[in-house]
């Protein structure tokens, strides 16, 4: 149960969780209205100098970014392939923004105020009969909880690779990775049942 | 405490994990061994309702655990053989009070709630911990706190000594001693379980010995050669 929230007191950890969260929607609306590289280059570098002052060490900063920015490298390099460059530019820059702003959030924000945030703004969906903002709240909480879980995951079935002598390769990776996940899963959602969070 | 299986069993399609049984269990302290895949975990599963019976029926102070499963759930906590799975939340204190949020207890309550919990057991130190920081027998408090906190009459401990180093098992065997709560546990660690009212032991998803700790230990060993 590692934690994306680190344990800071910059102005940004000090900012209202529910402001973060409308700003991080707000901005990846606009994100998407734009397609202008200039405007898109200067949202990274202000979603970059956000990141880089939520009180992570650079390194531990890069760290993190780094398999989003794998991720979006190669969409931008697939975007390329089968369109126009400009459009895999802006692709490339519009995401690389959004993660920033987002990794921005995750890192200056704890789970319980995020939860608790995320299940009052969907608190008037629950109002309208469509679903549980409680189960809303934790549904994000725990995606949240199980990014680090997963890629210490990979790492230890890495490491068992190379122990081995096996060469690591997404095929013999990734079914294990899976399997792991779900049944961590099936064990999480037993301690929530168990722990009567979802009786509400 | 009093828990009655009517007759409860549990299949999963042709494989039958728990063969049918009657049972009352009414002592404080109570044991459950076993090999591995013997049935031990789906027993204490079918006593806070997190297994089903596929046939006949388990009344925990007269509360069916199908019909009832809600209040079932709040009189049986359960801490599962890998506490870092049952804490959702990354720092110990919120985690404690997650479980009272989902039932609608107010901030102040939920304040003096962790309070209360933490202060209980001597643990106040952990409540600002990170709980991936933490040592295992360090985990196993905080998993005791979140489950304790919300006031079950029993608690359901698996394998709470699992990869424990001696120190901590020391501490969560302690721990358990003082508990006034109603205590089964499910454990490959005989000691622990020595002084124990009353000890089942599983065998192929049957129940094969139910007796005071000393005699069920000794059949087990004796079993398992």
């Amino acid at each position: 149960m590692k934690t994306l929230h680190v344990d800071a007191d910059t102005w940004m950890h000090r900012l209202s969780p529910r402001l973060k969260l409308l700003a991080l929607a707000t901005l990846g609306l606009l994100l998407f209205l734009t397609h202008s590289i200039p405007v898109l280059a200067c949202a990274n570098l202000g979603g970059a100098a956000l990141y880089f002052r939520s009180g992570l060490p650079v390194a531990e900063a890069l760290r993190r970014l780094r398999p989003i920015l794998i991720s979006i490298t190669v969409l931008a390099i697939f975007a390329a392939l089968v369109g126009p460059l400009h459009a895999a530019i802006v692709t490339a820059l519009r995401l690389t923004a959004l993660a920033l702003f987002a990794a921005t959030v995750t890192a200056t924000t704890s789970m319980a105020a995020l939860i608790d945030e995320i299940t009052a703004l969907a608190m008037p969906l629950e109002k309208l009969g469509l679903l549980k903002a409680a189960d809303i709240g934790l549904a994000v909480g725990l995606v949240i909880r199980f990014v680090p879980e997963i890629l210490d995951r990979y790492r230890a079935i890495r490491e068992a690779h190379q122990a081995r002598g096996i060469k690591v390769r997404l095929a013999t990776t990734l079914a294990p990775l899976i399997i792991l996940t779900l049944r961590d899963a099936d064990n999480i959602a037993a301690a929530i049942d168990a722990r009567g969070i979802r009786r509400q | 405490m009093d828990i009655r299986f009517e007759n409860a069993g549990v299949d999963y399609g042709s494989r039958t994990a728990l063969v049918p049984l009657n049972l009352t269990l009414q002592e404080r302290r109570i044991g459950v061994i076993g090999l591995n895949g013997s049935g031990k975990t789906t027993f204490a599963r079918l006593i806070n309702g997190l297994v089903k019976p596929t046939s006949g029926r388990v009344v925990v102070d007269g509360l069916d655990t199908v019909g009832d499963a809600a209040e079932v759930l709040g009189k049986v906590g359960y801490i599962f053989q890998s506490p870092q799975n049952q804490i959702i939340l990354p720092i110990v204190r919120d985690d404690i009070a997650f479980g009272l949020k989902a039932r609608g207890f107010d901030k102040a309550q939920i304040e003096a709630a962790v309070e209360g919990i933490l202060g209980r057991f001597g643990v106040g130190h952990l409540g600002a911990r990170r709980a991936h920081e933490l040592s295992g027998g360090e985990l196993q408090m905080a998993a005791l706190c979140s489950v304790l906190v919300t006031g079950p009459d029993i608690l359901i401990l698996d394998e709470p000594t699992n990869q424990l180093d001696l120190k901590n098992r020391a501490l969560v065997q302690r721990t358990m001693a003082t508990l006034p709560e109603n205590v089964i546990v499910i454990s490959h660690d005989l000691p622990l379980l020595e002084d124990f009212e009353r000890v089942l032991l599983f065998d192929q998803g049957r129940l094969v010995a139910d007796a005071p700790a000393a005699e069920a230990i000794a059949r087990y060993r004796e079993m398992a050669g």
